[in-house]
Protein backbone atom coordinates (compact mmCIF):
# COMPACT_ATOMS: atom_id res chain seq x y z
CA UNK A 1 0.00 0.00 0.00
CA UNK A 2 3.09 2.56 0.84
CA UNK A 3 4.50 1.31 -2.49
CA UNK A 4 1.40 2.75 -4.24
CA UNK A 5 1.10 5.25 -2.41
CA UNK A 6 4.75 6.25 -3.03
CA UNK A 7 4.15 5.55 -6.42
CA UNK A 8 1.57 7.76 -6.63
CA UNK A 9 3.02 10.87 -4.76
CA UNK A 10 5.59 10.49 -7.51
CA UNK A 11 3.09 10.32 -10.47
CA UNK A 12 1.55 13.64 -8.75
CA UNK A 13 4.84 15.46 -8.51
CA UNK A 14 6.12 14.47 -12.30
CA UNK A 15 3.00 15.40 -13.93
CA UNK A 16 1.81 18.99 -11.82
CA UNK A 17 2.50 21.77 -13.69
CA UNK A 18 5.36 23.41 -11.81
CA UNK A 19 6.81 20.68 -9.55
CA UNK A 20 10.08 22.06 -9.02
CA UNK A 21 10.25 24.20 -6.54
CA UNK A 22 13.55 26.49 -8.08
CA UNK A 23 14.06 27.82 -11.01
CA UNK A 24 16.64 29.15 -12.89
CA UNK A 25 17.68 30.82 -15.98
CA UNK A 26 21.71 32.11 -16.99
CA UNK A 27 20.43 34.04 -19.93
CA UNK A 28 18.40 36.75 -18.36
CA UNK A 29 18.23 40.06 -20.11
CA UNK A 30 19.47 43.37 -18.68
CA UNK A 31 19.07 46.29 -20.20
CA UNK A 32 20.24 49.91 -18.94
CA UNK A 33 19.14 53.23 -20.88
CA UNK A 34 20.82 56.40 -19.85
CA UNK A 35 19.27 58.41 -22.66
CA UNK A 36 19.24 62.61 -22.47
CA UNK A 37 17.95 64.75 -24.99
CA UNK A 38 21.52 65.16 -26.22
CA UNK A 39 23.11 61.70 -26.44
CA UNK A 40 21.71 57.81 -27.02
CA UNK A 41 22.93 55.87 -24.34
CA UNK A 42 22.32 52.37 -24.35
CA UNK A 43 23.63 48.76 -23.01
CA UNK A 44 22.54 45.49 -22.58
CA UNK A 45 23.34 41.49 -21.52
CA UNK A 46 22.11 38.68 -21.96
CA UNK A 47 23.81 37.13 -19.71
CA UNK A 48 22.23 37.59 -16.25
CA UNK A 49 21.51 34.86 -14.14
CA UNK A 50 18.63 34.65 -11.70
CA UNK A 51 17.12 31.99 -9.20
CA UNK A 52 13.89 32.17 -8.11
CA UNK A 53 12.46 29.63 -5.14
CA UNK A 54 8.24 29.76 -5.90
CA UNK A 55 7.47 28.51 -2.17
CA UNK A 56 9.60 30.96 -0.53
CA UNK A 57 9.70 34.03 -3.16
CA UNK A 58 13.09 34.26 -2.66
CA UNK A 59 14.67 35.70 -5.78
CA UNK A 60 18.18 36.18 -6.45
CA UNK A 61 19.79 38.23 -9.79
CA UNK A 62 23.50 38.82 -10.77
CA UNK A 63 25.06 40.28 -13.73
CA UNK A 64 28.58 41.23 -14.73
CA UNK A 65 29.34 44.64 -15.83
CA UNK A 66 31.84 43.86 -18.44
CA UNK A 67 28.98 41.66 -20.55
CA UNK A 68 27.18 44.97 -21.52
CA UNK A 69 27.38 45.75 -25.09
CA UNK A 70 27.30 49.50 -26.26
CA UNK A 71 27.08 50.83 -29.64
CA UNK A 72 30.33 52.96 -29.39
CA UNK A 73 33.71 51.52 -28.14
CA UNK A 74 34.85 54.64 -26.39
CA UNK A 75 31.35 54.69 -24.64
CA UNK A 76 31.22 50.88 -23.19
CA UNK A 77 35.26 52.15 -22.01
CA UNK A 78 33.84 54.80 -20.09
CA UNK A 79 30.94 52.94 -18.82
CA UNK A 80 33.42 50.32 -17.69
CA UNK A 81 36.25 52.50 -16.39
CA UNK A 82 34.86 56.14 -15.33
CA UNK A 83 31.62 55.34 -14.35
CA UNK A 84 31.14 51.42 -13.04
CA UNK A 85 34.65 50.33 -12.35
CA UNK A 86 34.03 47.33 -13.51
CA UNK A 87 37.23 46.06 -12.55
CA UNK A 88 36.86 46.98 -9.09
CA UNK A 89 33.41 46.00 -8.50
CA UNK A 90 32.99 43.28 -11.47
CA UNK A 91 29.25 42.42 -10.69
CA UNK A 92 25.59 43.69 -9.91
CA UNK A 93 23.49 41.95 -7.89
CA UNK A 94 20.15 41.74 -6.36
CA UNK A 95 17.92 39.76 -3.51
CA UNK A 96 14.64 40.12 -3.25
CA UNK A 97 11.32 38.41 -1.99
CA UNK A 98 8.06 38.64 -3.61
CA UNK A 99 5.87 40.18 -0.90
CA UNK A 100 2.45 39.37 -2.12
CA UNK A 101 3.26 35.54 -2.81
CA UNK A 102 -0.55 34.43 -2.23
CA UNK A 103 -1.37 36.37 -4.87
CA UNK A 104 0.56 34.63 -7.67
CA UNK A 105 -0.70 31.21 -8.78
CA UNK A 106 2.34 29.28 -10.11
CA UNK A 107 0.15 26.01 -10.35
CA UNK A 108 -2.27 28.04 -13.04
CA UNK A 109 -0.72 29.91 -16.54
CA UNK A 110 -1.21 33.42 -16.40
CA UNK A 111 -0.08 36.61 -15.93
CA UNK A 112 0.51 38.18 -12.01
CA UNK A 113 1.80 41.07 -10.95
CA UNK A 114 4.23 40.87 -8.13
CA UNK A 115 5.69 43.62 -5.49
CA UNK A 116 9.29 43.07 -4.76
CA UNK A 117 11.10 43.75 -1.78
CA UNK A 118 14.97 43.60 -1.80
CA UNK A 119 18.52 44.72 -2.02
CA UNK A 120 20.22 45.99 -4.79
CA UNK A 121 23.82 46.27 -4.81
CA UNK A 122 26.23 47.98 -7.88
CA UNK A 123 29.79 49.88 -7.87
CA UNK A 124 30.12 48.54 -4.45
CA UNK A 125 27.11 50.37 -2.91
CA UNK A 126 23.79 48.28 -1.33
CA UNK A 127 20.55 49.97 -1.21
CA UNK A 128 16.86 48.70 -0.44
CA UNK A 129 14.66 49.01 -3.34
CA UNK A 130 10.88 47.95 -3.88
CA UNK A 131 9.94 46.95 -7.46
CA UNK A 132 6.71 45.59 -9.10
CA UNK A 133 7.14 43.34 -11.96
CA UNK A 134 5.25 40.70 -13.58
CA UNK A 135 5.63 36.68 -13.69
CA UNK A 136 3.70 34.83 -16.06
CA UNK A 137 3.25 30.98 -16.01
CA UNK A 138 3.28 29.25 -18.86
CA UNK A 139 3.76 25.66 -19.91
CA UNK A 140 6.19 24.92 -16.69
CA UNK A 141 8.04 28.06 -17.49
CA UNK A 142 7.98 31.50 -15.61
CA UNK A 143 8.62 34.91 -16.95
CA UNK A 144 9.61 37.29 -14.59
CA UNK A 145 10.09 41.08 -15.99
CA UNK A 146 10.54 44.20 -14.42
CA UNK A 147 11.70 47.98 -15.33
CA UNK A 148 13.39 49.91 -12.39
CA UNK A 149 14.52 53.71 -11.85
CA UNK A 150 17.95 53.57 -10.66
CA UNK A 151 19.08 56.84 -9.27
CA UNK A 152 23.36 57.15 -10.21
CA UNK A 153 24.31 59.19 -7.59
CA UNK A 154 22.39 56.67 -4.76
CA UNK A 155 25.26 54.39 -5.94
CA UNK A 156 28.12 56.43 -5.60
CA UNK A 157 28.62 57.18 -9.44
CA UNK A 158 29.50 60.83 -9.81
CA UNK A 159 28.92 62.09 -13.49
CA UNK A 160 31.41 65.12 -13.98
CA UNK A 161 29.99 68.69 -15.57
CA UNK A 162 31.45 68.27 -18.91
CA UNK A 163 28.90 65.51 -19.33
CA UNK A 164 26.16 65.86 -16.50
CA UNK A 165 23.36 66.95 -19.13
CA UNK A 166 24.82 64.28 -21.53
CA UNK A 167 23.79 61.63 -19.26
CA UNK A 168 20.48 61.01 -17.65
CA UNK A 169 20.53 61.34 -13.65
CA UNK A 170 17.94 58.05 -13.18
CA UNK A 171 19.05 55.19 -15.34
CA UNK A 172 16.28 52.84 -16.71
CA UNK A 173 16.83 49.39 -16.11
CA UNK A 174 14.67 46.75 -17.88
CA UNK A 175 15.56 43.12 -17.18
CA UNK A 176 13.39 39.75 -18.65
CA UNK A 177 14.10 36.59 -17.28
CA UNK A 178 12.38 33.22 -18.79
CA UNK A 179 13.32 30.70 -16.03
CA UNK A 180 12.94 26.88 -16.47
CA UNK A 181 12.52 24.53 -13.28
CA UNK A 182 16.24 23.57 -12.13
CA UNK B 1 50.00 86.96 -38.46
CA UNK B 2 48.33 85.42 -40.80
CA UNK B 3 50.12 82.43 -40.51
CA UNK B 4 49.38 82.09 -36.44
CA UNK B 5 45.67 82.02 -37.61
CA UNK B 6 46.47 79.40 -40.19
CA UNK B 7 48.05 77.07 -37.52
CA UNK B 8 45.47 77.82 -35.01
CA UNK B 9 42.94 76.80 -36.93
CA UNK B 10 44.61 73.76 -38.42
CA UNK B 11 45.28 72.33 -34.91
CA UNK B 12 41.46 73.26 -34.06
CA UNK B 13 40.57 71.19 -37.09
CA UNK B 14 43.49 68.30 -36.30
CA UNK B 15 41.77 68.51 -32.52
CA UNK B 16 38.17 67.84 -33.84
CA UNK B 17 39.31 65.72 -36.09
CA UNK B 18 40.79 63.47 -33.40
CA UNK B 19 37.98 63.75 -31.13
CA UNK B 20 35.68 62.22 -34.00
CA UNK B 21 37.57 59.58 -34.75
CA UNK B 22 37.95 58.73 -30.87
CA UNK B 23 34.38 59.01 -30.56
CA UNK B 24 33.07 56.78 -33.59
CA UNK B 25 36.40 54.61 -33.11
CA UNK B 26 35.33 51.01 -34.13
CA UNK B 27 35.15 48.08 -31.32
CA UNK B 28 38.28 45.55 -31.24
CA UNK B 29 38.18 43.11 -34.17
CA UNK B 30 38.16 40.01 -32.06
CA UNK B 31 39.87 37.98 -34.56
CA UNK B 32 43.15 39.52 -34.60
CA UNK B 33 42.30 40.15 -31.08
CA UNK B 34 45.30 38.66 -29.63
CA UNK B 35 44.71 36.14 -26.15
CA UNK B 36 46.61 37.06 -23.10
CA UNK B 37 46.25 34.02 -21.63
CA UNK B 38 45.36 30.00 -22.60
CA UNK B 39 43.71 28.01 -20.33
CA UNK B 40 41.55 24.65 -20.26
CA UNK B 41 38.42 25.69 -19.53
CA UNK B 42 38.17 23.22 -15.97
CA UNK B 43 41.17 24.82 -15.15
CA UNK B 44 39.74 28.23 -15.68
CA UNK B 45 36.49 27.22 -13.35
CA UNK B 46 39.01 25.65 -10.29
CA UNK B 47 40.83 29.00 -10.98
CA UNK B 48 38.04 31.44 -10.06
CA UNK B 49 36.21 28.85 -7.66
CA UNK B 50 39.62 28.56 -5.18
CA UNK B 51 39.91 32.85 -5.91
CA UNK B 52 38.13 34.96 -7.71
CA UNK B 53 39.65 38.22 -7.07
CA UNK B 54 43.12 36.65 -7.88
CA UNK B 55 41.69 34.58 -10.87
CA UNK B 56 39.68 38.49 -11.73
CA UNK B 57 43.40 40.20 -12.15
CA UNK B 58 44.73 37.44 -14.16
CA UNK B 59 41.78 37.17 -16.77
CA UNK B 60 38.55 39.86 -16.29
CA UNK B 61 38.62 41.95 -19.30
CA UNK B 62 41.46 40.72 -20.88
CA UNK B 63 41.10 38.56 -24.40
CA UNK B 64 41.73 34.94 -23.39
CA UNK B 65 41.49 31.27 -25.29
CA UNK B 66 39.57 28.98 -23.80
CA UNK B 67 39.64 25.27 -25.43
CA UNK B 68 37.03 22.45 -23.55
CA UNK B 69 34.56 20.23 -25.06
CA UNK B 70 30.97 21.52 -26.16
CA UNK B 71 28.37 20.48 -23.43
CA UNK B 72 25.65 22.38 -24.94
CA UNK B 73 25.14 25.22 -27.41
CA UNK B 74 22.29 27.39 -28.59
CA UNK B 75 20.79 30.39 -30.77
CA UNK B 76 18.20 33.19 -29.60
CA UNK B 77 17.02 35.61 -31.66
CA UNK B 78 20.86 35.81 -33.00
CA UNK B 79 22.37 35.33 -29.98
CA UNK B 80 24.69 32.18 -30.15
CA UNK B 81 25.87 30.83 -26.77
CA UNK B 82 28.60 27.39 -26.31
CA UNK B 83 28.97 25.94 -22.82
CA UNK B 84 32.31 24.32 -22.30
CA UNK B 85 32.47 21.29 -19.78
CA UNK B 86 34.44 21.91 -16.90
CA UNK B 87 33.75 18.30 -14.93
CA UNK B 88 31.64 20.62 -12.46
CA UNK B 89 28.31 21.70 -11.92
CA UNK B 90 28.82 25.30 -13.32
CA UNK B 91 30.78 25.66 -16.84
CA UNK B 92 32.29 28.41 -18.92
CA UNK B 93 29.87 30.49 -20.51
CA UNK B 94 30.62 31.79 -24.10
CA UNK B 95 28.77 34.34 -26.31
CA UNK B 96 29.55 34.74 -29.94
CA UNK B 97 30.69 38.09 -30.89
CA UNK B 98 27.73 39.49 -32.74
CA UNK B 99 30.14 41.94 -34.98
CA UNK B 100 32.01 39.06 -36.27
CA UNK B 101 32.09 36.56 -39.28
CA UNK B 102 31.68 33.46 -38.37
CA UNK B 103 32.83 29.76 -39.73
CA UNK B 104 30.09 28.27 -37.97
CA UNK B 105 27.70 29.37 -35.30
CA UNK B 106 26.80 25.72 -34.25
CA UNK B 107 28.68 23.50 -32.13
CA UNK B 108 28.34 19.50 -31.75
CA UNK B 109 27.79 18.57 -28.02
CA UNK B 110 31.35 16.48 -27.58
CA UNK B 111 33.06 17.95 -29.81
CA UNK B 112 36.71 19.67 -28.38
CA UNK B 113 37.00 23.39 -29.52
CA UNK B 114 38.72 26.97 -28.48
CA UNK B 115 36.65 29.44 -28.13
CA UNK B 116 38.46 33.43 -28.00
CA UNK B 117 36.64 35.99 -26.13
CA UNK B 118 36.78 39.04 -23.74
CA UNK B 119 36.55 37.36 -19.86
CA UNK B 120 33.38 38.92 -18.41
CA UNK B 121 34.27 36.81 -14.73
CA UNK B 122 32.59 34.83 -12.61
CA UNK B 123 28.28 34.29 -12.45
CA UNK B 124 27.95 30.85 -11.02
CA UNK B 125 29.63 29.78 -14.65
CA UNK B 126 32.61 31.91 -16.36
CA UNK B 127 31.49 33.61 -18.98
CA UNK B 128 32.88 35.01 -21.68
CA UNK B 129 31.63 37.68 -24.47
CA UNK B 130 32.44 38.40 -28.01
CA UNK B 131 34.00 35.33 -28.81
CA UNK B 132 35.61 33.70 -31.65
CA UNK B 133 36.71 30.53 -32.43
CA UNK B 134 39.94 29.44 -32.54
CA UNK B 135 40.54 26.99 -35.67
CA UNK B 136 43.53 24.60 -35.70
Amino acid sequence: MQKVLSIAALFLLLTSPLAAQRFFTRDAGVKFDATSPLEKIEGFTKSGTCVLDIKTGKMEWKVLIKGFQMEKALMQEHFNENYMESTKYPHAQFQGLITNLGEVNFAQDGKYAAQVKGQLTMHGVTKELDVSGIVKVSGGHLTLGSTLQVAAADYGISIPGVVRDKIAKTIKVTVEALLKPM
Amino acid sequence: MKKAVISLLLIGVIGLAIGYYQWNKPKEDMASSKAEATVEAGALLKEYAADEDAANTKYLGKTIAVSGQVKESSTDAGTVKVMLDTGQDFGVYCTLDSLARHARTSFPVGENITLKGKCDGLNLDVQLSRCVEVRK
